[in-house]
Parts: C-alpha cells; sequence; structure tokens
C-alpha cells in the first residue's frame, strides 16, 4: 500500500475527522495501534514477513529494557551487529549473497519497512542505553515503530517525541485555521506525487533514448546534450516532489491525528554546500546520521588521537555517508552515490578550513554573507546532487552506458 | 556571569581560536561562524574533560536543536555537576 492510494488517503480522512471523538486515551491507543496492523497487513504479502518485522521490534524491545538496567556497550555492540546482519540478509544485500547457500534467498520475505525500523531501532537502544528514556512500554514502543504515518519511508521520528503523544494525546491543532492548512498540505501532498509521476516519465523517457535510440549517432551534440541535461535535472526535481509530497502527505494526515512528524525538507535545492544539504534533504536521516554515526564515530577518534583531529574528521564524514549511501538499496550503485556523497561532504569542510586558514574566522563570516559566492555555491551543490543521482535509480551498468554513449557521441 | 558561563567561554575562546568571542545566554549555533557538528564535538570533549561529565549522544544533539543555547548548554553543564 502507498500514500499515494485511495486507501490512504480515505482512511486517513476518516481517521482524522473522527480520531478526537473517540473517548479517553486507551481508546486511542487502541484506534491507532488497530490502524497501524491494519495498513502494515496491506504492505506485508505474507506470515514470514511479519515474523521477522515482529522479530525485529520485539528484541529491540527487550535488549533495550535490559540496557536500561544494565547499560553495557558490549550488549548494544553484539546485538546492533545480529541486527545489521539480519538486515542486510532480509534486504538481499548483494555483498552477503555469495556468503550463504543459494536456497537461502529464495525465502520469500518482504523487507517493506525494515531500512527505517533499523535506524529508530539504534536511536532508541542507545538512548536506553545513556539513560535518554525515562518511560517505555511495549505498546508504546511497538506503535512507534509501527506508526503507520512513517513506516514505509520515514520521517524518522525519535521516540522521546512519539511517547509525547503517547502519553497524552491531545490535538495537535487547535484553530480551524490550522486544520485546514493541513488539509491544504495533505493534498497539496498528493498534486505533487501526481506531478512527480510526469517529471519521471520524462527522466525516463531520455534515460531510455541513451540506452537504445538507434537514432543517437544521427543527432547532433547540442540536441544529446539537450536531452542528456533533461535527463540529469528531471532527476533531482522527480525525487524531490516525490518524497516532499509523500511526507506532506504523512506528515500532515500524522498532525490530524495529533501526532507531530518532524518536518524532513527545508529547500534542499539552496543548499550551500553538501554538508548544508544534509540538514534540509530528508533532514531526519540526516541528523540521525549525524547524531548516532558521525559524532559517536568523530567523539571516538578525537578522544583518542586529540592531535589529529583536523584530518582525522575527513574519514569520519567519507565513512558515515558511506554508510547513508549504502542503507539506501542492497546494490552496488547505492556505495557508489554514499562515496560521492561522503566525497562531497569532506570537500565542503575542506574548503572551509581553507577559507578560515586564508581569510581567518571574521573572513568566512563575510565570505558566507557574499550573495555571489552563495549564488555559486548553491549552483555547484546541486549539479553536484544531480551527478550522484546519475548512480541512484539504476544500477552501475546502467549508469555507465547511458554515460558511455554520451561521451561516444560527444567525442565523435 | 557564572562561573560555569565563564569557564565555557574561556572553552568556546580555546576550541574556536578566537579571544573576542564573548558568550551569552542567547548565544546559539548559529551565532557563531563554523560551530558545526566536528565543532560542536570538540566542544563536547573539551566540557567533558574541564567539569568531569559526560554527555550523551542525544543530549550533545539536542544542543544542536531548534531553540538550544548558551543558557541551555549552561543549564545542562550545571544539572550534570551539581552546581544548581
Amino acid at each position: 500500500m502507498s500514500v499515494f492510494s485511495f486507501q490512504f488517503v480515505i482512511g486517513a480522512l476518516l481517521l482524522a475527522t473522527v480520531f478526537f471523538y473517540l473517548p479517553g486515551l486507551f481508546i486511542r491507543r487502541l484506534v491507532l495501534a488497530t490502524c497501524n496492523v491494519g495498513f502494515i497487513w496491506l504492505c506485508l504479502p505474507n506470515y514470514q514477513s511479519w515474523i521477522v518485522l515482529g522479530a525485529f521490534v520485539v528484541s529491540g524491545y527487550l535488549v533495550g529494557v535490559v540496557l536500561r538496567r544494565l547499560p553495557s556497550s558490549g550488549i548494544l555492540a553484539t546485538y546492533l551487529l545480529l541486527l545489521v546482519a539480519a538486515f542486510l540478509v532480509c534486504k538481499k544485500y548483494v555483498v552477503v549473497q555469495s556468503l550463504l547457500p543459494a536456497r537461502v534467498w529464495d525465502y520469500p520475505i518482504v523487507a517493506i519497512g525494515l531500512s527505517y525500523l533499523l535506524f529508530r531501532q539504534i536511536h532508541f537502544l542507545v538512548d536506553m542505553m545513556q539513560g535518554q528514556i525515562d518511560d517505555v512500554s511495549f505498546a508504546s514502543y511497538a506503535n512507534y515503530q509501527l506508526n503507520l504515518f512513517g513506516f514505509l519511508s520515514g520521517p524518522i521520528q525519535r521516540y522521546q517525541e512519539f511517547h509525547q503523544t503517547w502519553a497524552n494525546w491531545t490535538p495537535l491543532l487547535n484553530s480551524r485555521h490550522e486544520i485546514l492548512i493541513a488539509f491544504v498540505r495533505l493534498y497539496a501532498g498528493l498534486l505533487k506525487i501526481a506531478f512527480s509521476s510526469v517529471i519521471l516519465w520524462m527522466f525516463s523517457h531520455e534515460r531510455d533514448f541513451f540506452l537504445s535510440d538507434p537514432g543517437l549517432e544521427a543527432r547532433s551534440v547540442f540536441a544529446v546534450l539537450l536531452k542528456f541535461s533533461i535527463m540529469f535535472y528531471c532527476y533531482p526535481i522527480y525525487l524531490y516532489f516525490n518524497f516532499s509530497g509523500y511526507c506532506d502527505v504523512v506528515i500532515a494526515a500524522a498532525a490530524l491525528v495529533g501526532i507531530q512528524m518532524p518536518e524532513n525538507f527545508d529547500r534542499p535545492y539552496l543548499s550551500r554546500n553538501m554538508i548544508d544539504f544534509w540538514t534540509r534533504w530528508h533532514r531526519t536521516l540526516g541528523l540521525w546520521i549525524r547524531d548516532y554515526v558521525f559524532m559517536p564515530m568523530y567523539k571516538a577518534v578525537a578522544e583518542r588521537w586529540s592531535r589529529q583531529t583536523a584530518v582525522l574528521v575527513f574519514p569520519c564524514y567519507f565513512l558515515a555517508f558511506f554508510l547513508a549511501g549504502v542503507w539506501h538499496g542492497s546494490t552496488l550503485n547505492f556505495a557508489v552515490f554514499g562515496v560521492l556523497h561522503g566525497g562531497g561532504v569532506a570537500a565542503a569542510k575542506l574548503w572551509e578550513v581553507q577559507v578560515v586558514r586564508r581569510v581567518g574566522r571574521k573572513g568566512l563570516k563575510h565570505y558566507l554573507a557574499s550573495s555571489p559566492i552563495r549564488a555559486a555555491a548553491i549552483f555547484l551543490t546541486l549539479n553536484y546532487f544531480a551527478f550522484t543521482l546519475l548512480f541512484f535509480p539504476h544500477d552501475l551498468s546502467t549508469t555507465r552506458i547511458v554515460l558511455g554513449h554520451l561521451f561516444h557521441r560527444i567525442g565523435a | 556571569m557564572s562561573d560555569t558561563k565563564s569557564e565555557l567561554q574561556d572553552i568556546f575562546r580555546n576550541v574556536f581560536a578566537d579571544d573576542e568571542l564573548n558568550l551569552t545566554d542567547s548565544t546559539s549555533a548559529d551565532d557563531i561562524e563554523g560551530w558545526d557538528s566536528m565543532m560542536m564535538i570538540n566542544l563536547m570533549i573539551a566540557i567533558e574533560k574541564k567539569f568531569k561529565i559526560r554527555f550523551a549522544a542525544a543530549e550533545i544533539a539536542n544542543l544542536k536543536g531548534e531553540g538550544q543555547n548558551i543558557g541551555t548548554m549552561v543549564a545542562l553543564i550545571e544539572k550534570k555537576t551539581n552546581r544548581r
């Protein structure tokens, strides 16, 4: 089931209409829990997938309870290792496929929702171990993990935020105007998703031209470059409208039933570098990587080798975003995507260091305030992101064919 | 200026290599150029050493969140060191 479906929209509107007429906290929790299970029921095709999902959620909760009573990095590390290994197997990652017998890969598990569940689980366990979660029950944790408004593709909500609603469920929108805005946002999100499908068609059309069009040689270089430019820019436009449209729908629908989901986009194509980009694009993922991968990793490195921090920060950036890239999908193109993003983030930091070295911190302030520099930085960042997306929607061989045909025609 | 804030100001000046840096309760990450994730961790390590405390991942994340400033950082340090 997709949020861009008749069932989801009608279901969300019905739920929003009746939810705050429901008497008492218990009934509201029960109704949300029922909707969560119903939603996932429509997403998962078989009982094996339910067993995997249940094992992830139940084990995460139990280990979380143990970690709160007995904070131990060893227990956390061991469980996370097993969890990530299970995740790689369930998602059928290319790198693990050669390690296990072929019959293992015939199982009918559909790993919908596991990617986001993994991030929420890691955050929950770390925060439980570090004493940052005071109040938890299995019901609240299970509904946090299976919350239909973030189950498929985020945003990645933190447990503490969800629990605030769970503990005291009151309307989030307190005026007719706020409710109207939420409905408008929901419909606008649907329109954005619909529009994105047109852009995706344009992208696919131009990509197929580079993959199979026999008339490539007959076209002028200008015509070929124009077609490539359309393909190059259509995918970022498609991705923004599709994903931000999805987020508009789920954030607005959640707000109508009193759940505040975190915002996921903040004008990402106005970012001035790749560090800035990840605080604006898929923000909840960027912030999760910062909080639970980059910062702990860099802190551990900086505490151990305090004199080399200025150099060691770069592998930390690289590794954090490489992992983020690999998380996006199970094939090698996502590893390339991650490496390019790690490189982009590291390059942005290196550039800032050079600017500070040349003009000092006060000079950096003037540099950042300059409009022409800002415009150039936005242009470069947008184009770099569009370039990385050449490795996002399809496998490496497809990208190689597209780029090969392009360079062959230009060079001819 | 409280003892905690005064000690914090010394740490900030040292980490950001800026002797003219003056902290107020309302100073936030937006007011100090270059206060990114890396500098945040450098700050946290220096603060942890100075005050002999440890920050959780969620606490560090919150300190960089919206509406957070030096006032909330001082309050967290004082809570952890029982200075209040």
